[in-house]
Parts: structure tokens; C-alpha cells; sequence
């Protein structure tokens, strides 16, 4: 605690992540523990975590940094550890959701919830069971192919997500290599299913390549039984959902979703823990929502419209029903002037959401002229006027084109 | 939606597709015909000429007329195959700058990626009379056994042809791509592909939408021109052995005899026996002598009987390749116009014990499955995914001129493996990286992509510095590597660059080059 209360300030802004490298399996945390761990993403700041870590302000600073001193976490952009220098690939945060990003913010969030068991036995990466059949595996290879296949994301732009969904890629591939194939496969189930830190891990120095089956067992042998793994995965998950449920049940809503996400990632077969999971996210995504809209209000108030800005858009990604938010958001971002592309598309989804209103019909043909799109702009201001006609400033922006 | 167009860029014949309102179609060129002679010719008067036009003047002017130039692209000019063509080539062959072979006709020598790329630049130019506007994308297949500087060069061919080539699919996926197109299938298929040079066997899965090959394996320098060459073998020998004149130093005759046979060839698989009639073949003191030989279906198969059961040895290790016995094989699909020939249909039948599938056209299959591929790519149709191999195995050589594989033949890609190596003697203070692509024990007897060094590693006991070296296939099948020191975290990385591909610069002069001529030819 000490320690953290002693950093410089810069050190309460650092957002730290979960090492790729580090099991969650491994570690031995209490449901408590486990929760904040949840919580750490790469985006949400030491301080943040104080405020929402479900522990208190002290005990939060005093696991970060233990967490920091052991590898568990990483910090983007920070000293460099010593994982970071073995391992550069590994240094990657969890990509922050982002709604500009050429993909769907669902398969974002798919993208993120598959990092956090990318080091999972390999059975469990392809989603199948223990003992499932060649059929079953290449149906989830299948499956997992044309969700995260690079051909997929042909020319899009992945901005951060560019690297998660190659290393997915290759850990799926992977894993069904080796599962697909009985020799190797006997070989992975013997020595614990293959649960690794990494990727890209690489065996100590040999004089010559390593074979196949040779590298595995190399990798594998700090594992205790893939049996005896399981169960204690399975164990740990049970208590972060009683957990979990105990805080729903208490309406402590973010600490519930925080550690039901923690129980699926331990135990990504258990059908009750994922029927119970998206009531339990829907409402700490509204909790969420409401703290940081309350950020965002407090940003505005004091003059600090980016900074808002950042809170509204973080807001709409988990109220994305609420048109008037968007419209917000998209108003905001427009008298910035920043970003009109990023305004045209909060106002635009505040028209989708809500047809009939004419004020987000006229914000979005004020976006268009501003970007010279007239024709556009005319069309959108036409319509606000429809919706209603005594809409003075419509008129205006209308008789401007 | 952006247009690509899909080149099947053959040995002898070349083919463009497209799709057009999701439905593919093979596009004829002005001529009507759906594929195109994969010829380049320079005429006395220095005219280029392409395609149908360089076919039809190739008997009078066979020495200035590249036919096959795809049996020598990516090869290094000592390669017994190209060794083997330039014995059999009435153009000439000589050695070029960088090793590769390099064709001489109209009094300039262009290297093979050129050529390839006039052939590219006619598909190009068909496409866009067709759709009446520019055409600036391609997908462009290859022999699946193709490697690295072979595909490499396909790539920098397409460039000089002022193509942006999204993917190199192999031939074989290609057709099995066209023909899983719209289908909800749930099938194991094998695609037999006999073209005009080379030789391709793979055996895919279809389920789900996903498209996966499972092996494949071939011989890049077998097909129907080695069919044709035992034909015009066969003739001339006749011809010495009634007339006692020797046809094969004359340019223009062997040229005759090559399209005689040909044909005969292609009628075999139609009738029973075909007439070869030659007049004014040769001539010596006794007068003119005219060539005219019958040759019956019978004869033919007992020509080219071994170059097919060949090939059948070749199915079997893919088969085995691929976990499989030939029954579970649900579907045979047959590509190339040589598949045409009745023996290679039954023999292929036999071997699978199941007719081959009727529903597809040998010729034009290929390109279509490109253009499917390209219009998955850029118009985000998720409705079919691509799963495909590496033909080669991959590594490098280690000490005692082994050769470490470190990607398996038949990984699926793209791929990235990586591994540790260390030095072999005390205070080592360089490396050297010899990557190669084959399947043999041996390093030197497969083919080498590249080399680079690793400099400045620590001075220490041998064994204990750690040198990392990253392999990547991309989808195209075209590896790239890069070496780390541990250490030091030092970084090389190389885009592997055979002996016989062209560098940057040589590039840019060609296409440059080109630039100059189109401006005088118009």
C-alpha cells in the first residue's frame, strides 16, 4: 500500500493489463482478489480501480502492485519488465471496445472474452469437451475458422484488435492440429491438455528444433493432471459465481458481472453460469453506464468537453438502445469538430434508434453539411422539417445550403 | 462492390472469370473463346503479339514464340527441368543476372516473370473490354506444388502487369472452390489436376461453409506437353525409320510436329484413331517427303501409360497424407484438358472406385474458382471460407547440411511457427540462416528460398547464445522469416527472395520499360 501511495502521480494513471503470459488458473485468489482481477482490462486506470474494485481503495493498490511486482500484469508503455523483454508479442493490452473499428463491437467483445482464455487447454480454446470426438472438433475448428480466420478481416481496419485476432487465429490452429491428429493428441492429454501462458512460447535453448511432441511435453510438464486441473478450475469458478450471486443479490451489479465473467472463464462448459450471465452484464453495463455518465456530466460542467466526450462514448457503448445519448455523444463530437465521421455515425444511430424524432434528424444534416455532404444534409433537414415543420433552426441550416 | 477478376494463368491456356451479380462467368475473349493460349510471340517487324494471334504465326516463326514459359518460372537456370526445356525449346534459353533462365526472341531477352505478366496483362485486357472499365484487382491460381519463388514470381508478375493480386490460390482449391460455390455440402472431394505442365492431387473436406484441404501433393513438371512430347517422339521416329531423315534440328518441322500431335492427341480422346498428315515435312536429294502416320487410341495410351500410372503414385501418398482411405472419398473432380484423355479418366476411376463428377468444365473451373475467392475476400461474403495448405515442408539447414523442418508439408496457413537456435562453435559471433523448402534429410537437396546473417551475437560457449527464428506462410503460401537474438532482442527479418525472382528494382525497370512501349504502340 505504501508503495502505491507513495508513486507519482503518473503511476495511479497507469492502466494496467492481464499478462497473456499468466494463467488466471495458477493463481491462488480469493473471490475478492478474483473480481478486481476481472476488472483489469487495459483501459481502466489504477485509479479507476480503486473506485470500483469491490475492495477497498487500499487493498486494490496493495494486489496491483504485488500483481505488477509478479508478471501477472502488465502495464502498456511502462518500465520494461522483464516478461516484456522476452516477450514482446505478449505485451499487448486487451483492446478497448471501440465503435469506429471496421468491425461489429459484438465480435470486439468476442474478441476480448476469447483473449482472456487464450492459455486455456487447448480442448477448451476450441470449446469442446475433454473427450470429444474428431467430428466434434473439427465442426468447433469449423466454427472458430469463420469467426476469426484472417481472410474474415480482409482489409478492414482492426486498429488494436489487428494482433489479438492473428494470435486467436494461431493459438485455434493450434489446438486443432494437435487434437485432431490421435498421436499428438494422446500426448497433449497426458500431460494436461495444454494449457500454456502464450502464444508464441518457445522452449529454453535446444541445439537443434525440438519435434512437435518433444516441444509439448517440454511445455507441459510444470502442469500438474489435466483431470486434477480441471476440477480445481471448476472449484474456483463455483465460488466466483456464489460470489457473484451473493453481490446480485445485493445489487452490488459490476462486482455480480465481474465475477460470473470470472466463473464462465474458469469453466466455460457450465451451462448455468452463462444462462445467469447476461442479466447479471446487463445490469452492471446500466450501473456502468450510469457512473459514467455521471463522469461525463461532471466533465461537461467543468468545460472539459473532450474529456466528456471520451465518458459519452464509453456510455454509449453500454447503453447502445438509448438514442438520446447518441444524439449527445454525436452533437458533442460534432462541436468539437473533431472527429465528423465519428459524429456522423452517433447521429445516424440516434436516427435509426428513434425514426421519428426531428432534432437528431437536423444534428445529423448539420454533421453532413459540415462535412460537404449536401446532398445528404439536405436530405436529413428536409426530414427534421417533416417531423416538424416549425423547427426554426432546421430552417435556417436548410436556407444556409 | 469492387470487381476482381479470377486469372487461371495455364501452361498452355489461360482463362478469366468474374463474378456478376453472384453468379461466376468464364469471359470470352474478342475472339469467342473462353480461354486464351498462354503464347508471346515478336514478329520479323518486332510486333508483339499474344494469345490466339501468337499461336497461329508460332509454326513460321517458332523460334521467336514462347509457349510454356510457366514450366520455368521461379527455377534457377541449372534446374534439370530447365535444362530439360531448353534441349526441348525451339526459343533460347540463356542464363540471366540473378541465375534464373531468361528467353531470348525478337532480339531482347525477358526474364520469365515477364512473359508471365504479357500473359496476365491479355487477361486483364479481356476482362476489361468485357465490362467496359478498368480492372485493377486479381486473384491468380497456381500449381498447388508450386513453391516459393514460383509463387513469388506469379505475384511480381501480376505487378508488371498492373494488377494488385489479393491472393495466389492453388489450382486444384480453386476448382474445388467452384465447385462447392452456392452448394451446402458436407463432402470429402479429390481434385485430379492434369494441365499443360504440371500435376496437382488434393484431397479437401467441405462442411459448414468452410472449404479445407487436407493435403495435396504433385509434381510441377508433369502434364499434358509431356503427353504431346512422346507423341512428336514417336513421329519422328517412325519418320527416321522409313525416310532416315531426323526432324529434331529442324525448328520448323518439330513445330509442326509438336501441333500434329497435339491435335491427334485430343481427337484420341474422341475416336478410335487419328490421321497425322504432314506433306513437305523434309526434303533431301531425292525430293520432298511427306509425313503421314496413323495412330490409333490403343497406341497412344501405350505412349503415355506410365506417365499416368506415375501419377497415381502420387494420389496415393496424398490420400495417405490425408488420413484417408480412397472409399471415403465422396467426390472426384477432374481439372486440366488433359483429364480429358479416356485412360487418365479410368484410370483415376479405378483408383477411387467411383466415377469422376461430370458437372464441371476442366478448362474453365480454375478461374472460376478464383473469381470466388476474390469476391470473398473484398465483398465480406461469408458464406464460404478458405482453409489451405503448404504444400512444401519448411525449415533450414543445420549443422552437418541437415535440413530442420519447422512447418510440416500440409500445415494449414497462414501459419507462423517459431524456434530457438544456438551457436555451433565457442565465440560465434554470426549466423547464418539457409532457408529451405522440400522434403529431403538432406538440406542441399531441397530448394533454397534465401540466406541471411545474423550478426553481432555475443561472444560465448558455444550452445549458450539463443538465436529465435520466426517462419511465416501468409495465405498467399509466400514465407517470410526474421531472426531474433534473445540476447540482445537484435532483429533481421528477410522476405525470403530466391536465386530466381526479381528484385525490386528490376521490377520497377520492367514496368517502366512497359510504360514506354505502350506509349509507342499507340
Amino acid at each position: 500500500m505504501s508503495a502505491a501511495r507513495g508513486a507519482a502521480p503518473t503511476g495511479e494513471e497507469r492502466k494496467p493489463s492481464v499478462s497473456p503470459d499468466c494463467d488466471p488458473a495458477r493463481l491462488d485468489l480469493t473471490p475478492a482478489e478474483g473480481y478486481l482481477l476481472s476488472r483489469i482490462d487495459g483501459a481502466t486506470s489504477i485509479a479507476q480501480l480503486r473506485q470500483i474494485g469491490g475492495l477497498p481503495a487500499g487493498d486494490v493498490g496493495t494486489c496491483v502492485e504485488r500483481w505488477l511486482a509478479d508478471g501477472v500484469l502488465v502495464v502498456e508503455g511502462g518500465e520494461l519488465g522483464v516478461t516484456s523483454q522476452e516477450r514482446p508479442v505478449a505485451e499487448a493490452p486487451l483492446p478497448v471496445v471501440d465503435a469506429a473499428l471496421d468491425l461489429p463491437v459484438d465480435t470486439q467483445e468476442a474478441v476480448r472474452e476469447f483473449l482472456g482464455r487464450l492459455g486455456a487447454p487447448y480442448h477448451e480454446v476450441l470449446g469442446v469437451d475433454f473427450d470429444a470426438d474428431a467430428r466434434a472438433i473439427k465442426k468447433a475448428y469449423f466454427g472458430l475458422s469463420k469467426q476469426f480466420h484472417p481472410d474474415r478481416y480482409f482489409r478492414r481496419e482492426l486498429g488494436a484488435f489487428q494482433d489479438p485476432v492473428e494470435r486467436i487465429w494461431r493459438r485455434v490452429l493450434e489446438a486443432y492440429e494437435l487434437l485432431s491428429d490421435p498421436a499428438t493428441r494422446a500426448e497433449v492429454q497426458k500431460t494436461g491438455g495444454g494449457a500454456t501462458g502464450t502464444v508464441a512460447e518457445v522452449p529454453p535453448a535446444a541445439s537443434s528444433p525440438l519435434k512437435s511432441a518433444r516441444r509439448m511435453r517440454a511445455r507441459l510438464t510444470t502442469l500438474a493432471g489435466h483431470r486434477k486441473m480441471v476440477s480445481e478450475r471448476r472449484r474456483k469458478a463455483k465460488g466466483f459465481f456464489e460470489s457473484g450471486m451473493a453481490a446480485f443479490r445485493k445489487e452490488r451489479w459490476l462486482e455480480a458481472a465481474g465475477s460470473v465473467r470470472l466463473a464462465i472463464a474458469f469453466d466455460p462448459q457450465n451451462e448455468a453460469y452463462r444462462a445467469a450471465f447476461p442479466d447479471v452484464q446487463g445490469r452492471a453495463h446500466e450501473e456502468r453506464a450510469k457512473q459514467v455518465l455521471k463522469e461525463a456530466d461532471a466533465c461537461y460542467d467543468l468545460g472539459d468537453y473532450r474529456d466528456a466526450l471520451k465518458f459519452y462514448e464509453e456510455a454509449t457503448h453500454y447503453r447502445p438502445f438509448d438514442a438520446e445519448l447518441h444524439h449527445k455523444t454525436g452533437r458533442l463530437a460534432f462541436r468539437l469538430g473533431e472527429d465528423l465521421r465519428k459524429a456522423k455515425e452517433y447521429a445516424s444511430s440516434a436516427c435509426e434508434l428513434e425514426p421519428e424524432c426531428a432534432i437528431y434528424h437536423r444534428t445529423l444534416g448539420q454533421i453532413f453539411a459540415g462535412a460537404g455532404l449536401d446532398a445528404n444534409a439536405r436530405r436529413e433537414l428536409q426530414q427534421a422539417l417533416r417531423l416538424d415543420p416549425k423547427d426554426a433552426e432546421a430552417k435556417e441550416a436548410l436556407r444556409a445550403l | 462492390m469492387s470487381r476482381v477478376i479470377g486469372i487461371d494463368l495455364g501452361t498452355t491456356n489461360s482463362c478469366v472469370a468474374i463474378i456478376e451479380n453472384g453468379q461466376p462467368s468464364v469471359i470470352p475473349n474478342a475472339g469467342g473463346y473462353k480461354t486464351t493460349p498462354s503464347m508471346f510471340a515478336v514478329t520479323q517487324d518486332g510486333k508483339r503479339l499474344v494469345g490466339h494471334l501468337a499461336k497461329r504465326q508460332a509454326i513460321t516463326n517458332s523460334k521467336h514464340t514462347i509457349y510454356a514459359a510457366k514450366r520455368l518460372i521461379g527455377r534457377r537456370f541449372d534446374d534439370g527441368e530447365v535444362q530439360r526445356c531448353i534441349e526441348l525449346s525451339p526459343y533460347s534459353i540463356v542464363r540471366g543476372q540473378n541465375d534464373d533462365p531468361r528467353i531470348e526472341v525478337g532480339g531482347k531477352v525477358f526474364t520469365v516473370t515477364e512473359i508471365s505478366a504479357v500473359i496476365l496483362k491479355e487477361m486483364k485486357r479481356v476482362a476489361e473490354e468485357y465490362l467496359g472499365e478498368p480492372v485493377r484487382e486479381a486473384v491468380v491460381t497456381v500449381p498447388a506444388y508450386f513453391n516459393d519463388a514460383q509463387r513469388q514470381c506469379t505475384k511480381d508478375a501480376g505487378r508488371i502487369a498492373g494488377l494488385e493480386v489479393l491472393r495466389i490460390v492453388n489450382e486444384p482449391t480453386a476448382a474445388a472452390m467452384s465447385y462447392g460455390f452456392g452448394k451446402n455440402l458436407d463432402e470429402k472431394i479429390a481434385v485430379y489436376d492434369l494441365g499443360g505442365g504440371t500435376f496437382d492431387i488434393s484431397i479437401l473436406e467441405l462442411g459448414d461453409g468452410v472449404l479445407e484441404v487436407l493435403a495435396t501433393a504433385g509434381d510441377t513438371f508433369l502434364g499434358g506437353e509431356d503427353f504431346d512430347r512422346r507423341v512428336v517422339n514417336h513421329l519422328i521416329e517412325s519418320f527416321q525409320e522409313t525416310e532416315g531423315i531426323d526432324l529434331r534440328d529442324d525448328a520448323m518441322a518439330l513445330q509442326r510436329l509438336k501441333d500434329a500431335a497435339e491435335k491427334a492427341k485430343c481427337d484420341l480422346s474422341q475416336r478410335e484413331t487419328a490421321e497425322i498428315n504432314l506433306p513437305f515435312i523434309a526434303s533431301d536429294s531425292n525430293g520432298p517427303r511427306h509425313l503421314s502416320i496413323e495412330l490409333t487410341r490403343n497406341s497412344l495410351e501405350g505412349l503415355v501409360h506410365d506417365v499416368v500410372q506415375g501419377t497415381l503414385k502420387t494420389v496415393e501418398q496424398c490420400v495417405k497424407d490425408a488420413g484417408l482411405e480412397p472409399s471415403a472419398i465422396d467426390q472426384v473432380i477432374l481439372v486440366g484438358g488433359q483429364t480429358r484423355m479416356p485412360l487418365v479418366q479410368q484410370a483415376v476411376a479405378d483408383y477411387f472406385g467411383k466415377r469422376p463428377h461430370k458437372g464441371v468444365n476442366p478448362d474453365e473451373v480454375v478461374a472460376v474458382g478464383a473469381a470466388i475467392q476474390g469476391d470473398v475476400l473484398v465483398n465480406k461474403d461469408e458464406s464460404m471460407l478458405l482453409l489451405d495448405v503448404t504444400p512444401l515442408s519448411l525449415g533450414i539447414a543445420t549443422f552437418g547440411g541437415h535440413f530442420a523442418k519447422l512447418i510440416e508439408r500440409n500445415t494449414t496457413v497462414p501459419v507462423r511457427k517459431s524456434h530457438i537456435f544456438t551457436t555451433t562453435r565457442d565465440n560465434q559471433s554470426a549466423v547464418k540462416i539457409r532457408v529451405l523448402q522440400g522434403e529431403s534429410e538432406q538440406a542441399i537437396e531441397n530448394d533454397l528460398l534465401g540466406e541471411f546473417v545474423l550478426t553481432g551475437i555475443r561472444q560465448a560457449p558455444k550452445g549458450e547464445p539463443e538465436v529465435e527464428v520466426a517462419f511465416d506462410i501468409d495465405a498467399n503460401g509466400i514465407v517470410s522469416v526474421a531472426a531474433r537474438d534473445l540476447e540482445t532482442s537484435k532483429e533481421q527479418s528477410i522476405t525470403v527472395n530466391a536465386t530466381g525472382t526479381l528484385d525490386e528494382g528490376e521490377i520497377q525497370q520492367i514496368i517502366e520499360e512497359n510504360e514506354l512501349y505502350e506509349v509507342a504502340v499507340k
